[in-house]
């Protein structure tokens, strides 16, 4: 190249030279800033998995906990069980609800009405855990005690906007020239959303659902307010608090006793090993949906 | 009309009101709550510093400052190091590991905050006040910030847990954003001799500035309102100290630490005001991003027309 | 791709059906014991769980399935005010909560010390007093080798290390046994900071409930606790000699418990006692100064589980005591033991 084809900017320099320098400076930092993040990763889930494995056991995922009794077999099974039921029922409440309102915003509420439900669904999603937790200890707990329900309830509140947003997503992808067939060919509004367009959106929604899951399987703030004064029998009755992975975690912690520690390791592997598994899950689900629309839509 | 038709539309409507009516209530239940102590102390609450259960003066004004020091200390570290990715991600990684690594910055956002709390207090603290605090104090201490260091349970250990936690936001954001910058506008800065890093700052960073900045300030919306983590790793001390490695407390961490034995009911009111001090916060915090993400997405429809 | 989603699916189902038939046959293992008894579920206090833990095997015997939760005693008392519990326990009489649960029984049920646990290792059994105690507390002696220490341990090996002063962050009984202690010790402790289950600390960090305070005292060196001595022993944390004020420096252990105990035998009209920084006399010389009673709060109404209530305090309050002394928690004194029977008879359905 000769000096008449170069810019201005790309003159060899002292300037360039220095420009050059700034410029790998930057690309260096951007690399490290990658690494930094995956080796926080690496650590965290390293620490997680080697200090857990040691508790590991058939004990551990079967047996109740035994507390201040350090000779007795014991794990976390109250835990496991608690977890299931209460994350279960949140779901089986979220969702239902979520996918009405995405019904409703998506196929019937004119603009306005909308924009406000979207506005009202991200303030829902923006309240911390902690004051969902106050809220349903004041309207259930307070006057009907601590049980399971509640602890779901809670949770159910917390996914609802998750739920609901990837729900709409889903709807708004679907084609329009799907909905008007339907109609063309004379079926009523219901059965058209119903029966045809809300089945393409089955892994959408089955999506949103297990990144609710996979959100709330951890939370500890609000199950604190609504099933914490447990019975250490493994139970699956959600009438009574129930213990929960991410309290008895929690309680573990603080502990001075090292087996303790252990334990709480354990359970926060065998956690991290759901909420990894559940989010990757939702990750292939949300891929085979998108494929399976963009066929739909040609 | 069908009665199906009807049915399906009542149904879906009252959902959805019974989202709007769920706001309202929780606003509702809280301020409730904290009506004694709002009607005891009033705004002055707000900045009194102190929470004494015996003589009954209770005051956010030490919570206050937590939190804005954790959260603020938090994006500090935090947004350097989430547009560094980005920029790694979209700029600089080549083709293969961009996809792992992606995915390894979201896992980083799907670890349980109990579970970052547990790191945090069981290897995370002791190795930073065995090792890192008493460094940057020698080295540093001439700033207050970096005062003497011998508490394992303090201010800075929770500002790295609250960055560990929202770098994923932040980062997943810009990325988005800065994949949005069109092709022609990068590709002209290069073709005329700008290094990658003056194309970025020249015209990556001004388009995309809102949206980094409402990434941002999602960001800090998550560090106002994490209780269980900061509340495992910060001390719960009461007052305010401008020395990082001296513990501290925040908002979220005081509320669930104490909210189960309260010992009279105008310290649970307190404890309630608390919480509505964060509602209104985060909300605030949240109607911000919300605005700022309008007014980009009404520069940018305005620009390609 | 149809075989292989119906594949996924059959995974997801049969590793679903498999860890609920895990669950399940470690479920009918534990719940065959417990289906028999009477389920009694309690809260509160941290200082007295240890205790409490330890009646869960042998009550089962006289068929009560016993499960408690340490909340702290602020936290038991508040539970057993809501009915949230079948009974609450606190080191704090229910004098000291409002709101407070007015329609409760409160009866002593142990008896045991809070230790001034510490973490030097190599300097067990140091030596302290009140005076210097408030002033570590209020933030004014910050240095293990602090003259005033240092004149109470002469011959000991003081390291030069900053003191971090650990104290309760929840509503906790053991709180206020020490802050009464420190209150009756310290004219500037008391009407700066005060007595309570939870008081504004003027220095130093939050352990929530007694395992918290163990833990944060245990790992950090130099770091200064009180905690119910179960929990210093268990954790082989070092605790004071605290000296009382005859003058001599007593461990919390029975003895010192017992002496301590002379102060008052009778409770009050609602049950409580304080036995507090025993007066300078030969009958108190050898006195712990940090001792407490503990209390069960029990709603007068309870309801369908009146009689298994009645039953497991009537265990508790003697065959009880036996698995006391190993857990360095005291034997209730007759006089007491005499008031707790006529208290039981309060409780109906």
């Amino acid at each position: 190249m000769s000096a008449a084809e170069l810019t201005p900017l790309q003159r060899p320099t002292d300037r360039l030279r220095r420009r050059k320098a700034v410029n790998r400076g930057m690309e260096f930092l951007a690399w490290l800033s990658a690494a930094v993040a995956v080796a926080a990763l690496g650590i965290v889930v390293f620490s997680v998995a080697r200090r857990g494995a040691s508790a590991l056991s058939f004990d551990f995922l079967t047996k109740t906990q035994v507390p201040y009794d350090p000779t007795a077999k014991q794990g976390l099974a109250n835990a496991f069980v608690g977890t299931f039921v209460i994350v279960g029922l949140a779901t089986l409440m979220a969702l239902p609800f979520g996918i009405l309102i995405a019904i409703y915003v998506n196929e019937f509420a004119p603009r306005m009405i909308r924009n406000g439900i979207s506005f009202v669904l991200d303030v829902l999603n923006g309240v911390p855990a902690i004051v969902i937790g106050f809220f349903v200890f004041g309207l259930i707990v307070v006057a009907h005690g601590q049980s399971g329900l509640a602890g779901a309830f809670a949770l159910a509140v917390l996914m609802l906007p998750l739920v609901a947003r990837t729900t709409m997503e889903v709807l708004a992808l679907v084609p329009n020239s799907l909905r008007e067939a339907a109609l063309g060919v004379g079926s009523p509004r219901w059965r058209m959303t119903l029966g045809i367009v809300l089945p393409q959106t089955i892994g959408g929604v089955l999506t949103g659902a297990t990144l609710a899951v996979a959100r709330v399987a951890g939370e500890t703030a609000p199950l604190l307010f609504t099933s914490s004064l447990v019975a250490y029998n493994t139970s699956f009755n959600p009438a009574h608090p129930l213990q929960t992975v991410p309290v008895a975690i929690f309680e573990l912690s603080e502990s001075p006793d090292p087996t303790d520690h252990a334990r709480a390791w354990a359970a926060a592997f065998v956690l991290l090993m759901f909420i990894l598994f559940a989010s990757l899950g939702a990750r292939w689900l949300a891929t085979r949906s998108r494929r399976k629309l963009g066929r739909a839509a040609r | 009309m069908h009665l199906g038709d009807v049915l399906l539309q009542g149904a879906a409507a009252l959902a959805s009101l019974g989202a709007v009516a769920l706001v309202v209530l929780i606003v509702y239940k809280v301020v409730e709550g904290a009506r004694l102590s709002l009607s005891t102390f009033g705004l002055g609450f707000v900045t009194h510093v102190g929470w004494d259960p015996v003589h009954l003066k209770f005051g956010a004004g030490s919570f206050l400052f937590g939190t804005a020091i954790t959260s603020l200390g938090a994006l500090i570290l935090a947004t350097p190091l989430a547009i560094g990715i980005a920029l790694f991600l979209t700029e600089l990684a080549p083709a293969g590991i961009r996809g792992p690594v992606t995915a390894l910055v979201e896992t980083l956002a799907a670890i349980p905050s109990v579970v970052i709390g547990l790191w945090g207090i069981l290897v995370l603290a002791p190795l930073l006040r065995d090792h890192v605090d008493p460094a940057l104090h020698s080295a540093l201490g001439f700033i207050p910030l970096f005062g003497p260091a011998t508490y394992s349970a303090n201010v800075f250990t929770a500002i790295i847990v609250l960055t560990i936690m929202i770098l994923p936001i932040i980062s997943s954001i810009s990325r988005e954003l800065f994949l949005g910058v069109p092709s022609e506008l990068k590709e002209g800065a290069l073709g005329l001799g700008t290094t990658r890093w003056e194309m970025v700052r020249g015209v990556v960073f001004p388009y995309t500035r809102g949206g980094v900045a409402a990434a941002m300030i999602l960001g800090l919306g998550r560090a106002l309102g994490e209780a269980i983590a900061v509340a495992m790793v910060i001390g719960a001390f009461t007052g305010i100290s401008w020395n990082l490695f001296n513990p501290g407390n925040t908002l979220a961490a005081m509320i669930a630490l104490n909210y189960q034995g309260a010992s009279s009911g105008l310290e649970l009111s307190s404890l309630i005001y608390l919480a509505l001090i964060l509602l209104v916060f985060s909300i605030l915090v949240n109607l911000l991003a919300q605005l700022i993400v309008r007014r980009v997405a009404r520069r940018q429809g305005l620009a390609s027309t | 791709m149809p075989k292989n989603g119906m594949l996924v699916r059959i995974t997801l189902v049969v590793a679903a059906v498999a860890i609920l038939a895990a669950v399940a046959v470690g479920t009918a293992g534990a719940s065959h014991k417990a289906r028999s008894a009477t389920a009694i579920k309690g809260a509160g206090s941290s200082f007295v769980a240890p205790l409490v833990n330890a009646w869960i095997n042998p009550v089962s015997s006289i068929g009560i399935s016993l499960s408690y939760n340490p909340i702290g005693s602020g936290g038991g008392v508040s539970a057993i005010t809501t009915k949230g519990v079948d009974f609450g326990a606190s080191d704090a009489p229910l004098s000291q909560f409002s709101p407070t649960c007015t329609t409760c029984v409160q009866i002593p049920w142990a008896l045991a010390a809070t230790a001034v646990v510490y973490n030097l290792p190599g300097l067990p059994f140091l030596k302290m007093n009140g005076s210097t105690l408030a002033n570590i507390y209020l933030g004014k002696i910050k240095n293990w080798n602090d003259p005033a220490i240092k004149k109470l341990n002469s011959g000991r090996n003081l390291p030069d290390k900053a003191i971090t002063v650990v104290h309760r962050s929840d509503s906790s009984g053991t709180t206020f046994n020490f802050t009464d202690y420190l209150s009756s010790v310290s004219k500037t402790w008391k009407s700066q900071v005060g007595n309570g289950t939870a008081v504004s600390w003027p220095t130093g960090i939050g352990g929530n409930k007694s395992a918290g305070m163990s833990a944060a005292v245990k790992s950090t060196p130099g770091a200064i606790g009180y905690v119910d001595v179960d929990y210093a022993v268990v954790n082989h944390l070092g605790y004071m000699k605290m000296r009382n004020r005859t003058g001599k420096f007593v461990v919390p252990r029975l003895k010192g418990i017992l002496a301590a105990a002379q102060l008052q035998t009778h409770p009050a009209k609602d049950g409580s006692l304080s036995i507090v920084n025993p007066p300078k006399s030969k009958k108190y010389a050898n006195a712990y100064p940090i001792a407490t009673y503990t209390y069960v709060d029990v709603q007068k109404a309870s309801g369908a589980n009146a009689a298994a209530l009645k039953k497991l305090i009537g265990w508790a309050i003697t065959k009880g005591q036996t698995y006391g002394p190993k857990l360095f928690f005291a034997p209730l004194p007759k006089p007491v033991v005499t008031f707790d029977k006529k208290q039981i008879q309060k409780i109906h359905s």
